[in-house]
């Protein structure tokens, strides 16, 4: 089960297993964001590397506006997966408290 | 334990039931469970997608292995594809270098504590073990 939406203007919460399945549904949201976002991850479970490619891009896409994503309420599991893919000097990344 | 999957990204929902059923029937390290996720998704979708010369199921098998678990992933009747020969993937490149692609097998290789290829009768079967630190 995966879900995402807008919590309010500019800030998105993505809920659940972002896998390759659910990457389409994510990248189809995300593709509607033009400006700079932040994404709460804080029930975000699970990511494989579909996941962290939509994210890559949508960061990309931004960046080239003057924007980009900046994750927030991240848990260590994907955090780990962060640092291993190098998304930590890629993005702006707050670890959950 | 053992079980076919359908060569389509659906299946991924009944992977990971299928995960969840090994996991309590033996007792399984929780702290593993995230990794054993990743690779079986990483390399599950790899077949799916770049092994489109048959249309057989894919086995999955788990064990116990020592602190951890063995799995194994076998697609039937492909080419040979040694996960390990996977080109490298540079994380320290800028962003406007990185591309999406690369980054599952990649960390697949990473997170494993062991990765072992087998290639048969066309068949190719990897299989991993993750194991408690």
């Amino acid at each position: 089960m995966f879900q995402i939406g807008f919590d309010s203007p500019g800030r998105v919460i993505a809920q659940g297993r972002l896998d390759a399945a659910q990457a389409p549904h994510a990248q189809e949201f995300l593709d509607a964001v033009n400006e700079h976002c932040v994404i709460d991850l804080g029930g975000l479970e699970y990511i494989s590397s579909a996941g962290l490619g939509v994210l890559l891009r949508t960061h990309k896409r931004l960046m080239g506006g003057g924007g980009g994503l900046k994750l927030v309420n991240v848990n260590s599991h994907i955090n780990d997966i962060f640092m291993y893919s190098g998304f930590d000097r890629l993005f702006e990344i707050e670890v959950a408290g | 334990m053992q079980q076919n999957f359908g060569r389509s990204l659906d299946e991924l929902k009944n992977i990971v039931a299928f995960t969840d059923d090994f996991f309590a029937r033996g007792d399984m390290d929780p702290a593993l469970r995230y990794i054993v996720d990743l690779c079986i998704e990483e390399i599950f979708v790899n077949m799916v997608t770049y092994d489109t010369e048959t249309e057989a199921d894919i086995l999955i098998e788990m064990n116990p292995h020592e602190h951890g678990i063995e799995v194994s992933l076998t697609d039937f009747g492909v080419d040979r594809f040694d996960p390990r020969d996977a080109p490298p993937v540079d994380v320290d490149a800028p962003l406007e270098q990185r591309t999406p692609g690369g980054l599952g097998l990649y960390l697949v290789l990473k997170m494993v504590d062991s990765i072992h290829y087998e290639y048969r009768n066309r068949n190719s079967k990897i299989t991993f073990i993750a194991d408690r630190k």
